[in-house]
């Protein structure tokens, strides 16, 4: 998985022993601190609910830093989908020498048509987001494909600019 | 005007469907014969008619397993299914109906088919199989 956006790039390779959880290394360019690191992550899935038409997950994740025991993260995202609607949301806590910063955001969606097993599946999101280290929340326009094991999200907005993720399941 | 121009659009977008599903049945897609229609201990298959006699067109002396899959709502999500059964050397062929919530699964006639096993296949990867019907084509 790679992730890029006004903070930070990252990639994260991951692996799923089982659906519950998965342990993988995340490497961090940090942009606003400008310097280099790497997490042990840990993620854990708390809670699922499977129904016919929907899905709903919470998750618990944690990391900690290259840099050493007192740099680490914590935290929970969850989501709830249907074939056309979604809902997720997360927050994260960072703990970094003697600073501590909160990043959450929320996240909508709804796909314009549902697509077969195969297809090319489009959303069209819409994200809020707020990092303590710049204060405000800021909502701009997501659009996610996936096909296959493959998946793109693109987010685009003024403040930020580009919010990329990649995602490819072997 | 707006609301009649709107009411006319409307009315001619039904009819344009209904008119889509009378030579849909025109064409000669009957339902009579098709295994889609088969009864299954009691029960009337619930798939999808096209996908599933697409799917056993080529599976003639095989059975086939319906599973009815929970949670199953994201293509990326049920890609691990289709690898979890492709390990799986019994089976012949898989399909995943995300729209009908089905997986399809082939195997050989003399294949003793084990729900449970099949529940722990699908639970591994975060879903929940619900119901099995097997037919045999």
């Amino acid at each position: 998985m790679m992730e890029s956006n006004s903070m930070q790039d990252l990639i994260y390779y991951h692996y799923s022993p089982s659906y519950k959880y998965s342990v993988g290394i995340q490497q961090i360019k940090d942009k606003y601190f400008n310097s280099h690191y790497s997490y042990l992550r840990l993620t854990y899935l708390l809670n699922r609910r499977n129904t016919q038409n929907s899905q709903r997950n919470l998750y618990l994740q944690s990391g900690l830093s290259s840099n050493g025991l007192d740099h680490y993260f914590y935290g929970s995202h969850g989501d709830w989908e249907t074939r056309r609607l979604y809902a997720g949301f997360g927050y994260k806590k960072t703990m970094m020498n003697s600073l501590d910063y909160v990043e959450q955001y929320l996240q909508v969606g709804v796909a314009p048509y549902i697509g077969e097993y195969g297809d090319l599946h489009t959303w069209l999101m819409l994200k809020s987001k707020k990092n303590d280290l710049t204060s405000n929340w800021d909502t701009y326009p997501v659009l996610k494909f996936f096909k296959g094991n493959a998946l793109v999200e693109l987010g685009y907005s003024e403040t930020s600019n580009w919010d990329i993720h990649l995602m490819y399941r072997f | 005007m707006k609301k009649l121009n709107f009411v006319f659009l409307m009315v001619m977008c039904i009819t344009a469907s209904a008119q889509d599903h009378a030579m849909h049945d025109m064409e000669g897609h009957s339902h009579e014969g098709h295994l889609h229609d088969t009864m299954v201990d009691g029960k009337l298959l619930v798939v999808n008619p096209e996908r599933f006699d697409n799917f056993v067109s080529t599976l003639e002396g095989k059975q086939v397993a319906i599973i009815s899959v929970s949670g199953m709502v994201c293509d990326f999500c049920a890609r691990g299914i289709e690898k979890t059964f492709a390990k799986d050397k019994t089976v012949l062929k898989l399909d995943v109906d995300l729209s009908g919530g089905k997986v399809l699964i082939a195997y050989s006639q003399d294949k003793n088919i084990n729900f449970e096993e099949i529940q722990k296949k699908i639970l591994s990867n975060g879903q929940n199989a619900t119901d099995i019907q097997v037919i045999k084509i």
